[in-house]
């Protein structure tokens, strides 16, 4: 009895490090799994943010005469949704699962640099904080995501004011923090890929998924510099008294729309690069087939962000270029259409005769396909400078931007997000609820943002505060409307079955999907150094090969 | 067959399950040690300094004092990162 005492009274308990308590895991860890995480829930938080100011924004447009947000806020809120979107959901998102997938798709232990990584992500985080608490300051930026000069100027000229209050300051600066993340996570996934691959892991047996992931790194080294050149210019002409972008004082306006677009246009493949790359993975195992055209697939890629280098001022047709630079950007434009069409043609050839199996990571990306299509081809339509030149500026445009980069874009990171899923969380999100969201949101796509193309026909100017009735705009406006509360209903349908997937017990199997890639050939959720020992690789399909040793790839391919 | 069905077994054995194994008959994966050994050590230092450029580029639009405030905290944490055992 006496001893227990004494047990009892010298028992010492040894207070938790940070690191071992919950929150000080996530905030201190280095792994690349927890910091993909961390990216792709901050990609949701953002998108429902972004979300949201795009029902605020079809709400005021819902009906002719709207005054549901006064002009100024409404500036704000197109401004922020833009940027919100583009910056602070899809390029996380997408960072999130190179982030989590590229180390165990190549068989690495983690990314090359894992304080970098974790560096890249709480720059996101707080850039996104540091964007939006411009609302605390009444000063949100206003001047639309492309933040044109001299609006994004003090003053345009001697005496005319432009936007004199933080608003710009806030957009320049954020997007200067956003740039050093997205360079430090862009170092790291180019030297993880090229320097910490599998044995055997050749650059022609790199998962596509990987393939465009290192594109966009590339892409993303090469176009960052004009961005932070242009917006480090502005802020001087802002605060020191330059002259950069003030025609009066010998500065030149347009020098800004070709800085950012040397940026912008090689900005719009690093957004959707990576999803190519996740229905490049997504086609095959839902098809039972191996990817048509691999070497076309990648290569194309790459042709694709050579190109994208060489097409920025088809967004300027309309300021007055000469003929032959119009021709020129017009031919480059045309020109990328190509690479992306050889994509579309393997991916169909690729579910061609297969034993297809319609999940909901299969449909979203079948719905990718052709939603893209439908983006790519009125995209080529805006490569027509004389088209270009009516639309320019309409919902024509805004139509376009939105099937590539919601019906393209966001509908691949669905795709992701059902199917690697059960890799990141071991459990497997709701087959019917996930239909029924791709169903809607399939629909409200197509009903928010068609009736746009006609909208952009008839005249009406994008970034538009409100309309009157009698321009044959409403009914129009009314169904895009609509059609921005069903997707809408379809995201509150996602956050629902998330939320009941992670509240269940039910766990899903190791390899629910019946995969080819290296990502599968271990736990679910895997542990911390990935693999036990480094795999070998010695086809395009590991995994495969493993789990069907008799007809594995490497015995019949060449590559 | 997932790998972490085979974490129990010897690494040798894994090799030849996992087929790992080189022409020459050895296996080529590299067994872990541990799992400490292997894993990236935590740092709170990208944490701190992620937050101090923020606090330093909201005082370059606000006040001085916020602009010091996020220098002092990037220059420490910058220090910090250097000097941190890996």
């Amino acid at each position: 009895m006496a001893t227990r005492t004494i047990v009892e009274g010298v028992r010492v308990e040894r207070r938790k490090r940070l690191s071992e308590t919950y929150i000080g895991e996530w905030l201190m860890t280095t792994d690349h799994k927890k910091i993909g995480i961390m990216y792709i829930l901050t990609g949701i938080f953002f998108f429902l943010a972004g979300g949201t100011e795009a029902l605020l924004i079809r709400t005021q447009l819902a009906v002719p005469n709207g005054q549901v947000l006064d002009p100024k806020t409404y500036n704000e809120i197109f401004t922020m949704h833009g940027v919100t979107m583009i910056f602070l959901f899809v390029m996380p998102t997408l960072s999130g699962f190179g982030n989590y997938v590229v180390p165990l798709m190549i068989g690495a232990r983690d990314m090359a640099f894992p304080r970098l990584n974790a560096f890249g992500y709480w720059v996101v985080l707080f850039a996104g904080l540091f964007l939006n608490s411009s609302f605390i300051f009444n000063a949100a930026p206003n001047a639309g995501w492309f933040n044109y000069a001299p609006l994004n100027e003090l003053t345009a000229g001697h005496a005319i004011q432009a936007t004199p209050g933080l608003n710009e300051d806030f957009w320049i600066l954020g997007i200067l923090l956003l740039g050093v993340s997205s360079i430090a996570a862009s170092i790291n996934f180019v030297v993880t890929i090229l320097k910490l691959r599998a044995p055997g892991m050749t650059i022609n047996r790199m998962p596509l998924f990987t393939w465009m992931t290192l594109v966009t790194a590339f892409l993303l080294l090469f176009a960052l510099p004009s961005l932070t050149a242009a917006s480090v210019m502005v802020l001087l002409d802002r605060h020191i008294g330059t002259h950069f972008y003030q025609a009066t004082f010998g500065g030149d306006p347009l020098l800004w729309q070709h800085l950012f677009w040397s940026f912008g246009h090689p900005e719009v493949y690093i957004l959707i690069l990576p999803a190519f790359g996740i229905i490049s993975e997504v086609l095959p195992v839902f098809a039972r087939k191996p990817i048509f055209g691999y070497t076309f697939i990648a290569w194309s890629g790459v042709a694709i962000g050579f190109l994208s280098f060489t097409v920025w001022a088809h967004h300027m047709f309309a300021v007055g270029l000469p003929p032959i630079a119009q021709a020129f950007f017009a031919t480059s434009t045309t020109l990328i259409a190509i690479p992306t069409a050889v994509k579309i043609f393997n991916w169909i050839a690729t579910i061609y005769g297969g034993k297809i199996s319609l999940k909901t990571p299969m449909l979203f990306a079948l719905g990718f396909i052709a939603m893209f299509l439908i983006g790519g081809l009125n995209g080529a339509a805006l490569a027509v400078v004389p088209f270009d030149y009516q639309v320019t500026d309409s919902y024509f445009v805004i139509s376009h931007l939105h099937y590539v980069l919601f019906g393209g874009t966001a509908f691949g990171i669905f795709a992701g997000m059902f199917y690697w899923f059960p890799k990141i969380t071991g459990k497997l999100l709701n087959e019917r609820l996930g239909q029924v969201q791709f169903w809607l949101m399939l629909i409200g796509v197509n009903l928010a943002f068609f009736p746009m193309h006609i909208l952009g026909l008839l005249g009406m100017p994008r970034r538009i505060y409100t309309y009157p009735g009698n321009l044959g705009w409403n009914e129009l406006n009314l169904l895009s409307t609509i059609g921005a509360f069903t997707i809408g209903v379809a995201i509150m349908i996602f956050l629902w079955n998330f939320v009941i997937t992670m509240r269940s017990e039910q766990a899903a199997a190791e390899d629910p999907w019946d995969a080819f890639t290296l990502e599968w050939d271990t736990s679910s959720p895997p542990k911390p150094y990935n693999f036990l020992t480094i795999p070998t690789v010695r086809s395009r399909r590991p995994f495969y090969d493993k789990k069907n040793p008799e007809i594995a790839d490497w015995k019949t391919a060449t590559h | 067959m997932p790998e972490e069905q085979n974490q129990n077994k010897e690494p040798e054995k894994i090799a030849e399950a996992g087929n790992v194994v080189k022409r020459g008959g050895k296996p080529r994966g590299r067994p872990v040690a541990q799992e400490q050994a292997i894993s990236p050590q935590m740092s709170y230092w990208p944490f701190v300094l992620a937050f101090a450029l923020a606090i330093l580029l909201l005082g370059i639009i606000t006040h001085p004092v916020i602009l010091g405030i996020g220098v002092v905290l990037a220059t420490v944490s910058i220090i910090g990162w250097g000097l941190e055992r890996r």
